[in-house]
């Protein structure tokens, strides 16, 4: 196993993403007064992880290092694009807030660790590898949910993402275990050749084990109810950015497992994530439609929308697996700009619902682009969240499989029952007359309107950013 | 390339209002500016290529994503033409009309001109996902004019229409998708005739489609959204709301369902037709008991609405001709009873028809017109509902003659109906001593009105001016469905 010149191009990202890491580390213990210098390196850091994968994604570069347990492809790349590019905005939003607490430094180096975490996880193809990355992705979040040490729900929040997240990680662990006692190996080209022959009781057991893993970081329900709690007590800029960047490395990862490591066992897992995929959708749903916080509304949102990424795992069958596999990539990236966007806009408004009333006229950049986040999220054209549920759908038609059927049925239900809290919001922005005159713009808040144009424009134009994604699919090295 | 320039338009316009001052007047006269543009521009194509709807300058096809055979493809024909040329008409129109809204006018003018460019792109789609794209479009702003610039209803009845629509456009979307990728491509032109599936494939995919359609019309009993819509909208969205948007949901069955779709259609033409007798009868009784004159319009809109989808059911050439005109012909008796009634409202200060009466006397041009477009409503010869309506029933009752039998019965009630609300509304004794000072309708009012009454009387009378530009397709239709 030498250790080449192309090997550092490889881990390229990696590297770059702990340069800064620590950089920013003993940039922030120094000038921990000059919060304008260690946040511009923490977003520099996130854009040069940004620049290498697309570097790497351009050229084409692919193959894989280690023993084969590390492997890039326009796939692994491709989520890691996403997730530096979320934690570039997240980075933004957070400069400002973390910087009355004097420790910027510290708190800009969790988001930059879970960022290195999340980008080596979509590129493992070895189970404990895979687990090792979760956990670099996962420990660091526990602490910047509970960053907030002004608030008491933050601590609360922490907690329990800690401990549900501990007790995941150890199911998971005891999944990956039995995988790799029936295998014989952690690489998933040898799983995949023990499971050929069929599912034994023990790699059945090891594999709901793993899934239920999965599901408790991917938020689907049963698994999901740290999320709110997680949400509403995280500084907004931590609930932004963990809804999206490692949950959608979470996906990535949970996806090369099925389809490099148990493709042969394709009906029992496709089975079980059907059944996760409704009940993920109707609980994410009908919990939303009672919040008047905004940032619970959000949280049980990005459940439904698990949900909904959880019916493109149960196409994954037949002639729609192509299909099924674009409708992931295309869905994680549609969601992570609408609602990255969304969450960041209560930084700038508020979280209670009536915060938003009348924002038309005091505000009305602020709520032109809460509208385009919310009617995304429902899912309307031409806006990002269409595409990824248009997706879907077509990977579902293609399937053939009733059950299937059943789920995209489930789908079409749930976005019509998640209008009322989404367009609840819209309502208060549009039709209520503002509560008080137009507060004055918050010291600072420039880069985080910044983000939120940003993202606003992004999510409108999504459908010209189509066409690039699905040439990748053809040469994304998974199928 | 003029297809396309016609329907963005109204965006570069949404664009500039937004960018005028907050000044009334020169909110109103810009919208008026860019909203004779499109229409300028379609009446232009119908002068230059009119029976030649598929000439090359007015299509466009370009790839938007190439893997599922998704493009940018655009073109006119005759089942959409009268639909988009009217789209243009009534939406200058709806800027007359805007008397009655009184704030924010110009980002009301914005918005209007953002449906505008959904719903002309509706009526010039030559692909699945780019007519549902279009169709979606239309939404939002409909829900905003509705929801910002309604009565005291009209927030309650902008989220009703709106999760309404919604449902049936994402039910009608799984359908498109279903269909495109099963048939390999989403081009209409591709997907004539079935696009190569199997009967019982097309059936399953119709039914979502058809789903989906019958919210948009609305066909009863899928009208629940309606009245609090109709009611609470200003008159200037009425236009819109009835005169174009239940043909979104008509064309698309006319255009999509019909002949993309033809064995799967087949087994529920007799159900569609029984859908349209429905609507006819229901609307009239309805309309019987309103108390408000707007209500009775909405209702008779709802009505008339099911001749539509009896001449679409009927499958022959008479029927089908009746159904693409009286989406024409709908359009424009019911804009113009909508801006009567408003303008009878904003003098009188009531829409109850038991405080209304003897208004002829005051007001003899609103009157008088109102008359003409209750005469029209109820299917006078030498009217242009008449044309329409006559043949839908005649083509109706070909194919069903005791539905066809059924939509003539609804005839007489429209008629009992109209002739008793114009009885106790404009003639008759003075009702109130405070309408004795009322004045007619002012020459803006009129301006809105007039271009509505003549057109009525031009189609009835020279139909042909229609007819001609619509049977080219309906006979594609008819050899869609034939050899299949």
């Amino acid at each position: 196993m030498a250790v080449t010149g192309e090997t550092f191009l490889a881990l390229l990202p990696e590297l770059v993403a702990t340069g800064f890491l620590i950089l920013v580390l003993m940039v922030g213990v120094f000038a921990e007064r000059n919060v304008g210098l260690v946040a511009g390196l923490a977003a520099l850091g996130s854009l040069a992880v940004v620049g290498s994968a697309a570097v790497l994604l351009a050229i084409g570069f692919s193959g894989s290092f280690f023993g084969g347990g590390f492997v890039v492809d326009g796939f692994a790349l491709y989520f890691k694009l996403i997730v530096a590019g979320s934690a570039f905005f997240a980075i933004l939003a957070a400069a400002r807030w973390s910087g009355y607490t004097g420790d910027a430094g510290e708190y800009l180096t969790l988001i930059l660790s879970v960022v290195l975490g999340s980008i080596l996880l979509v590129s493992m193809r070895d189970l404990f590898g895979l687990f090792l990355a979760i956990e670099l992705a996962t420990i660091p979040s526990y602490a910047m949910v509970a960053f907030d040490r002004s608030r008491r729900e933050s601590a609360e929040g922490g907690m329990k993402y800690l401990i549900t997240g501990v007790i995941a990680s150890s199911v998971l662990l005891y999944g990956i275990v039995l995988i790799y006692g029936v295998a014989g190996s952690a690489a998933l080209s040898d799983v995949a050749d023990a499971f050929a022959s069929g599912l034994s009781p023990v790699a059945v057991i090891g594999l709901v084990l793993f899934i239920s893993g999965f599901a408790f970081k991917i938020s689907a329900a049963p698994f999901h109810f740290w999320t709110p709690d997680a949400y509403q007590g995280a500084p907004t800029s931590a609930a932004a950015f963990l809804s999206v960047a490692p949950k959608a490395a979470f996906f990535g990862a949970l996806l090369r497992v099925l389809l490099e490591g148990m493709p042969e066992s394709a009906p029992t897992w496709t089975a079980v994530m059907a059944f996760l995929s409704i009940l993920t959708m109707f609980v994410g749903n009908l919990f939303a439609l009672r919040q008047s916080n905004v940032r619970r509304m959000l949280a049980y949102s990005s459940v439904a929308h698990s949900g909904y990424i959880l019916a493109a795992f149960a196409a994954l069958q037949g002639q729609a697996v192509p299909t099924a596999v674009e409708a992931i990539l295309i869905y994680s990236a549609a969601y992570a700009l609408m609602n990255l966007g969304a969450f960041l806009v209560i930084d700038l408004v508020g979280e209670d619902t009536k915060s938003f009333n009348g924002l038309i006229r005091t505000s009305p950049g602020v709520a032109l682009s809460m509208g385009v986040f919310m009617a995304s999220l429902v899912g309307i054209p031409p806006f990002s969240g269409f595409f990824g549920k248009a997706w879907i759908i077509l990977a579902g038609a293609q399937s053939g499989s009733v059950l299937v059927y059943v789920v995209i049925g489930a789908l079409v239900v749930n976005s019509v029952l998640s209008v009322p809290y989404y367009f609840g919001i819209i309502r208060n922005m549009f039709f209520e007359e503002p509560a008080g005159p137009a507060a004055p713009a918050k010291d600072g808040s420039g880069a985080v309107r910044f983000s939120v144009y940003s993202l606003a424009v992004a999510t409108t134009l999504f459908g010209l950013l189509i066409i690039p994604l699905s040439a990748l699919v053809q040469n994304s090295g998974l199928l | 390339m003029i297809t396309t320039i016609t329907i963005f338009i109204p965006l570069l316009g949404a664009i500039l209002m937004l960018l005028l001052p907050d000044d009334a007047r020169v909110a109103r006269y810009a919208a008026l500016g860019v909203a004779a543009v499109p229409l300028l521009l379609a009446t232009y194509i119908y002068f230059a290529f009119g029976e030649t709807l598929d000439a090359a300058p007015l299509s466009q096809d370009a790839t938007w994503i190439e893997s599922l055979n998704i493009g940018y493809r655009v073109g006119l024909n005759g089942l959409g033409f009268g639909m988009f040329w009217l789209t243009t008409l009534l939406t200058l129109l709806a800027v007359v009309a805007s008397w009655d809204v009184r704030d924010n006018l110009k980002q009301y003018f914005a918005i209007l001109f953002i449906a505008e460019l959904g719903m002309l792109g509706v009526f010039a789609a030559q692909d699945l996902i780019l007519f549902y794209v279009f169709f979606e479009i239309t939404l939002i702003p409909m829900y905003l004019l509705v929801g910002i610039w309604g009565d005291e209803n009209r927030r309650q009845a902008a989220i009703r229409f709106f999760i309404y629509t919604f449902l049936g456009s994402t039910v009608m979307l799984a359908g498109f998708l279903a269909f495109g990728i099963l048939a390999d491509s989403f081009s209409m032109e591709a997907l004539n005739a079935g696009g190569g599936l199997s009967r019982t494939a097309q059936i399953a995919i119709a039914a979502p489609i058809l789903f989906g359609l019958l919210v948009k019309v609305p066909a009863v009993p899928l009208h629940g959204w309606l009245l609090d819509v109709y009611v609470s909208s200003p008159i200037s969205t009425n236009v819109v709301l009835s005169g174009i948007l239940p043909k979104l949901g008509t064309y698309g069955l006319i255009r999509i369902a019909i002949p993309l779709l033809p064995q799967g259609v087949e087994p529920f033409l007799p159900f569609l037709a029984v859908l349209g007798v429905v609507n006819i009868l229901y609307g009239s009784f309805v309309a019987f008991l309103q108390p408000d004159l707007k209500a009775l319009v909405a209702y008779s809109s709802i009505g008339t609405l099911g001749f539509i989808l009896l001449g679409a059911a009927s499958g022959n050439a008479v029927g089908l001709n009746g159904a693409v005109f009286q989406q024409v012909s709908h359009g424009l008796y019911s804009a113009l009873l909508f801006i009567l009634v408003g303008v009878i409202a904003a003098r009188t200060g009531t829409r109850r028809i038991s405080e209304l009466g003897g208004l002829a006397a005051r007001m003899p041009w609103a009157g008088g017109l109102l008359a003409l477009g209750a005469l029209a409503a109820m299917g006078l010869p030498g009217l242009a509902v008449f044309v329409s309506e006559f043949l839908s029933i005649m083509g109706g009752y070909e194919a069903f003659p005791v539905q066809g039998v059924l939509a003539a019965l609804g005839i007489i009630l429209s008629a009992m109906y109209l002739l008793y609300m114009l009885a106790r509304v404009i003639f008759g004794p003075i009702e109130r001593p405070k309408y004795e000072g009322i004045s007619d309708a002012g020459p803006v009012e009129m301006a809105a009105i007039v271009p509505l009454a003549t057109l009525l009387l031009v189609l009835g009378i020279f139909p042909a001016l229609l007819i001609s530009v619509q049977r080219p397709a309906v006979e594609a239709i008819l050899s869609a469905i034939g050899g299949s």
